[in-house]
């Protein structure tokens, strides 16, 4: 029996070797990508132009430098811009060292109108760790933040003062000449 | 001054009130749309029709009141539907400005009429 394996292992040394090489390689990279926080939900109301600014830091605790691409995914991804989408981050001190970890953090903006179909919006913030030029790392990983959007009840519009001035200058005018047209009567 | 053509315009402004405030504290319900045109240029063209029909009906009586409201009224309505859609305040200020430019010529031409029998009793 143990012939046999030891015979199958042979015969298939090749397919082995490079499976235990992949998987070599692909273990830091799942891993190699730190992102906090890991969710966003965001509360908005209804009838308002809204900008809401939220960070998101993005760490690598691996020891190669690494190269991030962001992108937004669902239904949320047309009210939201990533500044910067793409950027490098240097080595880190390794996954189990307790050393500060390099990072860089992204300011996701939304910007939501007055005017929108539904109440409820949701996706996805994806960092994709791809590979650098002349590094150990061969294959892409992706690692992504949910978002939850929710438009909530109705905003009061915030008039600016001269808008009020003239509100109150119109409820005075309606009261004065319902005076006036009373006392002309008489 | 007709008592229709007081109460027109008394009317016209009052409901200019009510959509500004409606505007304030309800922005919302202007979203939906008609013909490719949001709410808040049908309800200003609805209110605007009560200021041109009075101004029309009236327009014998009392003349400045009648054709500055036949001036106003379309441009009433284009200044809300610009404020709402543009969101600019400016828009709905001048929007304001109307009925109280009209409140103060109802009032004005009801003290002269009033002064006037007087003075010829004096004469």
């Amino acid at each position: 029996m143990e012939n046999l394996l030891m015979r199958e292992l042979i015969q298939h040394h090749k397919i082995v070797i490079y499976l235990v090489l992949i998987g070599i390689c692909l273990v830091p990279t799942v891993y190699a990508l730190g992102l906090s926080p890991l969710e966003l939900n965001i509360q908005v109301e209804k009838g308002k132009e809204t900008e809401v600014v939220q960070n998101i830091q993005v760490s690598n605790p691996s020891e190669n430098p690494i190269h991030i691409v962001g992108s937004v995914s669902g239904s949320v991804a047309q009210f939201i811009t990533l500044d910067p989408q793409e950027f490098d981050l240097p080595a880190g001190p390794g996954l189990k060292s307790p050393d500060p970890r390099p990072y860089q953090y992204v300011t996701v903006t939304f910007k939501i109108p007055r005017e929108v179909p539904e109440t409820k919006y949701t996706g996805e913030i994806l960092f994709t760790q791809q590979p650098v030029a002349g590094g150990m790392i061969g294959t892409a990983a992706q690692l992504g933040v949910a978002v939850r959007l929710t438009i909530g009840t109705m905003a009061a519009a915030e008039f600016p003062v001269y808008v009020n001035a003239m509100l109150a200058i119109l409820i005075l005018s309606l009261i004065i000449s319902i005076i006036f047209y009373k006392r002309g009567k008489e | 001054m007709k008592k229709t053509q007081f109460y027109g315009i008394w009317i016209y402004a009052l409901l200019c009130l009510l959509l500004v405030l409606l505007y304030k504290f309800y922005t919302g319900m202007f979203e939906a749309k008609i013909m490719e045109y949001n709410l808040s240029l049908w309800y200003a063209l609805a209110i605007n029709l009560v200021l041109l029909v009075t101004s029309v009906i009236s327009l014998k009586s009392s003349k400045l009141p009648a054709i500055l409201g036949i001036i106003f009224s379309p441009l009433s309505t284009y200044l809300f539907f610009k404020s709402w859609t543009e969101m600019n305040y400016q828009y709905l200020a001048g929007f304001m400005v109307i009925p109280v430019i009209l409140l103060l010529t109802t009032m004005v031409k009801r003290t002269s009429a009033a002064q006037e029998p007087r003075l010829t009793q004096q004469k």
